[in-house]
């Protein structure tokens, strides 16, 4: 078998146990011709001595491999044929040549190194809480529901060993809407302004579509910068305050009585409309006095109160564009007059575009009228950081009944608002807040001419 | 105190036609003792080439006993040959190619790459595959032959064990079945005289493994396993003998291993003087003799043959080399056997 | 249909293939005359005579290694030992050459060894064990632990039709004592297939052999607690019904291994580390087994007690995952 072609000479495997072989002697020199077959070189490994027979016929071109080396079976020892090697780097088993370049070396090992192959991690289990049995012990399936629902197994009752959650109890908590032992936590916020109601969110979709897919019947919108922003104020408030939200209804018959009275004169001579609101603004603005707490503010680990108020008013944009609260500062010096200009001026200057940074921040307390729509209840989201924000609600003619000097009760028709207190109950107690709303209503009901 | 039965020598070619075989039968035995020896040879280099992994294993000096054996063998007769039984393969129709390509590991041999060595067997050609264990596969030689007999056909199991393996309970438990029920069963003893390093007198306190036969019930012979058509005619007798519902044979063949246990034993152990003595004893060169003396071979069938087995060999190392190394992908397959791997010859 | 008893539905399987097919034949100790050390084989010889249900010697690598002989060679052998300890005199044979003849050499050995197991009566420590998960571990054979007459018969037809080595692991426990409805026509049970013996919705036990009656005992006790406790038979123990049993592990998210084999390497091992490995999110609590503890079978009566899982041990078990 002449060829022209290299062929290696290699280190054969003398035993299955073998790992290595040394070159006794080389019976060609480099340049020699040989013949197939024809013995070319002596090993010696730990089981045998023998001669290596020459795999083809030619000029032995390399050898690579001194005599007295010891080397790996598979080892290219020398060549037939081909070219006749480059000054070879001296013994071309690598241990020479990689102590001369000490900086590569690593890089060439690593990469004759087969590749540690990434192993596989076995699935981590989605919340790794601390180990041990009790409330915060999540086993993997309760990690997993948790997680598909966006649950937090804290909250979640535990019935299992040290009080720990199981899958009954997550899977019960999640078919039970999320309606949890969590005290006081109400699910469903409610946009703090004239916007459109956004629906509660309903408790989670049970198997949920990844995003950028659609299943039939749904399409696609992006969303804009003002709605993440929203999306982000509400879910941050609501995550912060531990909102709570008391309700009363007020009879709103002098109210509308003074209003009538003040109308034509407020035009005239003020140019501006006493609304409903600004009645609302300057009783609820007098009462925040007894009530620092709902005008208050949580700071670090301190209370904030304070003696003056900066009242929010919650403004819708121009349809679906959003919500936006400007403030009227220190409106505790206001009166009716004063509040209704300030109001005036501020939705003006809000439907224009007009409102500037400042208008906007540091406000302590809003107030928020979700009833321009007819409804006449909401749990409106507090504006963080204040303590607390006023829902009022539609003016609705209602049946109601009144009790005369003597005691007899009849039933009269009555223009009713029912407002609410949405308040962060960390700071404000429902009695505090109970106070407050009857205190409001006495000075709406009592309202008196011009002033209360 | 021997009790096996001695086999004579053959002397005459009028002999060996009673036997059974005629001038051209002859010269292909001839033929398939050289190319049993040229695939071990050729293999062997491979070897110290580094071409082929693992061990190497030859029967260097036992081509007579294998080949005689298998020469004597039916078409539908089934076999377990073993590592220094080479002859059988050759014998049986296995085509050199394949065996170069299972030494190497390669798709084309036999055992797929799966399994080295003379681990492989063509089922069609009525062999199955040897392990390393010895003698694991006599159990499954006499079960050949153990259907044989329920299905009442006229077929002969023959199964070679080495003299070494013959200490082991496997050969026991076969030749007690086979003895008690009378089954179509041949067993062949490979005698090298060296199981490894380990002499016959550790492995057998008789004078001969085949005295062992009468223990079982059936009988035993020496025979000289140099001899190519001694060996023949006793296979033939004892295989005749099964076929007919005779029952078992024990047949010993005496050779010396020639070459170490696996080609990386030098066999230091040896005395040099054994070596020298059966190096006088070559099985082929034996038999080339006794053509040259008893059927007039001459020079030119000598070269003729001598020529084409050459050629043999030389094309089946290059078809073995070309052929593809196995696809790691397929190693999980065929763990378990599919009802369509039972279409085979024997279960028809 | 008839009512038999899980060894009357052994027999009748083997008889059932007998008529069938003449390939088929029993070679073991004492099964020709005898009838077999249990009467698995009692009437067999009169019909099929003495060429088809054999009297071996005692020998099981003859058995066994001839059994692949003449399976080689085309038969449908039905090797049978006289107790499923006395394998490991084949066992050389068995993970030699049956196991690996087919990877290796592309030969199929279409072999059943039919091997009485399991303890219960003070059979000691050779004449009670269930050697299932050494021979699960090595590739090429199956094994089959049918629990049920019904099944005893179908697995035992599945196994003859079988390409490859079947190891029959008959309990001994039950041959007599249970006694069920079994179809008379011929029917196979797919290997590697589970059955689901009871549904529950709270804790999966996962079993085979003797010990299915076990857990059914237990999951009473513990209806009664107001767990509902499913309980998967297995059937054969290799290859396995992963997908079966990582079903209910993801149903119940609680899971209970029981064998009667010893704990250390039982197969079910082998199943509690794939359900972790591939239910990790689906487990509410640790997957727990119950299987003999590490020691030879005992003799005594107290001791064996103390080594076979009892219902007790199971209703302890199936309690403490209950209210992990």
């Amino acid at each position: 078998m002449a060829t022209e072609t290299a062929v290696d000479v290699v280190m054969p495997q003398m035993g299955v146990s073998v790992s290595e072989g040394t070159i006794t002697r080389w019976l060609k020199q480099e340049g020699e011709q040989i013949e197939a077959d024809e013995p070319l070189l002596e090993i010696s490994t730990d089981k045998v001595d023998t001669e290596v027979p020459s795999p083809a016929s030619g000029t032995l071109t390399q050898i690579l491999v001194q005599e007295g080396e010891t080397v790996a079976v598979g080892t290219k020892l020398g060549q037939i044929g081909g070219a006749a090697g480059a000054p070879a780097p001296e013994p071309a088993a690598a241990p020479e040549a990689s102590a001369e370049e000490a900086a590569p070396e690593p890089v060439a090992a690593a990469e004759e190194a087969p590749a540690p192959p990434a192993p596989a991690p076995a699935a981590p289990a989605p919340a790794p809480v601390a180990s041990g049995n009790g409330k915060a012990f999540v086993s993997p399936v309760v990690a997993r529901i948790a997680s598909e629902h966006g649950v937090d197994p804290s909250q979640v009752p535990g019935t299992g060993q040290g009080g720990r959650v199981t899958k009954k109890d997550i899977l019960a908590f999640v078919e039970g809407g999320g309606a949890a032992a969590a005290p006081a936590a109400p699910a469903a916020p409610a946009p703090a302004a004239p916007a459109p109601a956004a629906p509660a969110p309903a408790a989670p979709v049970a198997a949920p579509v990844a995003p950028g897919e659609t299943l039939p019947g749904e399409s696609l919108e992006p969303i804009t910068a003002m709605r993440r922003g929203i999306a982000e104020h509400m879910r941050r408030s609501l995550d912060t305050s531990a909102h709570v939200t008391s309700a009363i209804e007020v009879d709103f018959s002098r109210i509308v009585a003074t209003r009538e009275k003040l109308k034509k004169e407020y035009q005239s001579a003020y140019g501006v409309n006493p609304t409903y609101l600004a009645f609302i603004a300057a009783a609820t603005v007098e009462t925040l006095r007894d009530y620092p707490y709902v005008n208050a503010e949580m700071r670090g680990d301190s209370i904030v109160t304070r003696n003056f108020v900066n009242l929010g008013i919650a403004v819708e944009l121009a349809e679906g564009k959003g919500l936006i609260v400007p403030v009227i500062r220190n409106a505790e010096g206001l009166n009716l007059l004063g509040l209704a200009r300030g109001i005036a001026d501020i939705a003006a200057k809000a439907r224009n575009k007009q409102l500037v940074p400042d208008d906007v921040q540091g406000g302590t307390f809003t107030i928020t009228n979700p009833g321009g729509y007819g409804t006449f209840h909401g749990t409106p989201v507090i504006s963080q950081p204040q303590s607390a924000i006023l829902g009022t609600y539609a003016l609705v003619k209602r049946p109601w009944v009144i009790t005369d000097e003597s005691g007899n009760d009849a039933i009269a028709i009555k223009p009713m608002m029912n407002i609410t207190l949405t308040y962060d109950h960390r700071l404000v107690d429902g009695a505090y807040a109970g106070r407050f709303l009857r205190d409001l209503r006495e000075r709406l009901e009592g309202w008196d001419g011009d002033g209360e | 105190m021997a009790i096996a039965r001695e086999a004579e020598p053959v002397g005459s070619f009028s002999e060996v036609r009673e036997a059974g075989l005629d001038r051209e039968d002859l010269l292909g035995v001839y033929r398939n003792m050289l190319i049993t020896r040229g695939v071990e040879e050729r293999g062997h280099i491979l070897y110290r080439q580094g071409k082929i992994p693992g061990s190497f294993y030859t029967g260097r000096g036992n081509e007579a006993a294998a080949v005689g054996v298998a020469t004597a063998m039916g078409p539908d007769d089934v076999g377990t040959p073993l590592h220094r039984d080479m002859g059988v393969h050759i014998t049986r129709g296995v085509e050199p190619w394949r065996i170069f390509a299972n030494y190497m590991g390669r798709v084309d041999g036999p055992a797929r790459g799966r399994d080295g060595n003379v681990h492989m067997a063509d089922e069609q050609l009525g062999m199955i595959a040897m392990v390393s264990h010895l003698p694991a596969m006599l159990p499954v030689a006499v079960g050949c032959a153990l259907a044989f007999r329920i299905r009442e056909e006229p077929h002969v199991a023959v199964g070679w064990f080495g003299e070494g393996a013959s200490a082991r309970g496997d050969a026991h438990e076969s030749m007690t079945l086979a003895g008690t029920r009378r089954l179509p069963m041949v067993f062949v003893c490979d005698n090298n005289q060296f199981a490894y390093s380990t002499p016959t007198q550790y492995e057998y306190a008789t004078e001969h493994v085949a005295d062992r036969a009468q223990a079982y019930g059936f009988e035993g012979v020496v025979v000289d396993g140099t001899d190519v058509l001694a060996v023949y005619r006793e296979a033939k007798r004892a295989i005749e003998k099964a076929r007919s519902g005779g029952g078992p044979t024990l047949i010993e063949c005496l050779t010396l291993r020639m070459e170490g246990h696996a080609v990386h034993d030098d066999a230091f152990y040896v005395p040099k003087q054994m070596f020298e003595k059966w190096a006088e004893s070559d099985p082929i060169e034996r038999f080339r003799t006794w053509l040259r003396d008893n059927a007039q071979l001459t020079d030119e069938e000598e070269d003729d043959i001598a020529a084409s087995v050459k050629k043999l060999l030389l094309t089946a190392m290059e078809r073995a080399e070309e052929s593809p190394q196995p696809d790691p992908s397929t190693l999980l397959e065929g763990v378990y056997a599919t009802p369509e791997d039972l279409d085979t010859p024997h279960h028809k | 249909m008839a009512e038999l008893t899980y060894l009357q539905a052994i027999s009748d399987g083997l008889r059932t293939e007998m008529r069938r097919d003449k390939r088929v034949f029993l070679i073991g100790e004492d099964v020709g005359v005898y009838g077999g050390a249990f009467k698995v084989s009692l009437g067999f010889q009169e019909e099929f005579g003495p060429w088809r249900v054999i009297d071996a010697p005692l020998a099981e690598t003859a058995i066994v290694g001839g059994a692949t002989g003449a399976a080689i060679m085309g038969l449908r052998p039905v090797a049978e030992m006289q107790f499923a300890d006395f394998i490991s005199c084949a066992w050389d044979h068995l993970v030699t050459i049956a196991a690996k003849q087919r990877w290796r050499a592309g030969t199929p050995v279409p072999i059943v060894v039919r091997l009485p197991s399991g303890g219960g009566f003070s059979g000691g420590p050779f004449h009670s064990q269930n050697p299932e998960s050494s021979f699960a571990h090595i590739p090429g054979l199956k094994c089959v632990c049918p629990a049920t007459p019904e099944d005893a018969k179908g697995l035992l037809i599945s196994a003859i039709e079988d390409p490859n080595p079947v190891l029959y692991f008959e309990h001994k426990h039950l041959y007599r004592r249970i006694k069920a409805e079994v179809p008379e026509e011929r029917y196979t049970t797919p290997i590697g297939k589970a059955r689901i013996h009871q549904e529950g919705s709270d804790i999966s036990v996962i079993t085979w052999g003797a010990m299915v009656y076990t857990a059914e005992e237990a999951a009473q006790q513990l209806d009664a607690d107001g767990v509902s406790v499913e309980i998967v038979d297995l059937r054969t123990v290799m290859p396995w019904d992963k997908a079966a049993v990582l079903e209910s592990a993801r149903k119940t998210s609680k899971v209970l291994v029981l064998h009667e084999d010893t704990r250390t390497g039982g197969f079910g091992a082998e199943i509690a580390a794939t359900i972790s490995e591939e239910a990790f999110e689906d487990l509410d609590a640790p997957v727990k087994r119950i299987a003999a503890p590490d020691t030879p079978v005992p003799f005594s009566p107290v001791l064996e007690k103390a080594f076979i899982p009892q219902v007790d041990d199971v209703v302890a078990g199936l309690r403490e995952l209950a209210a992990y």
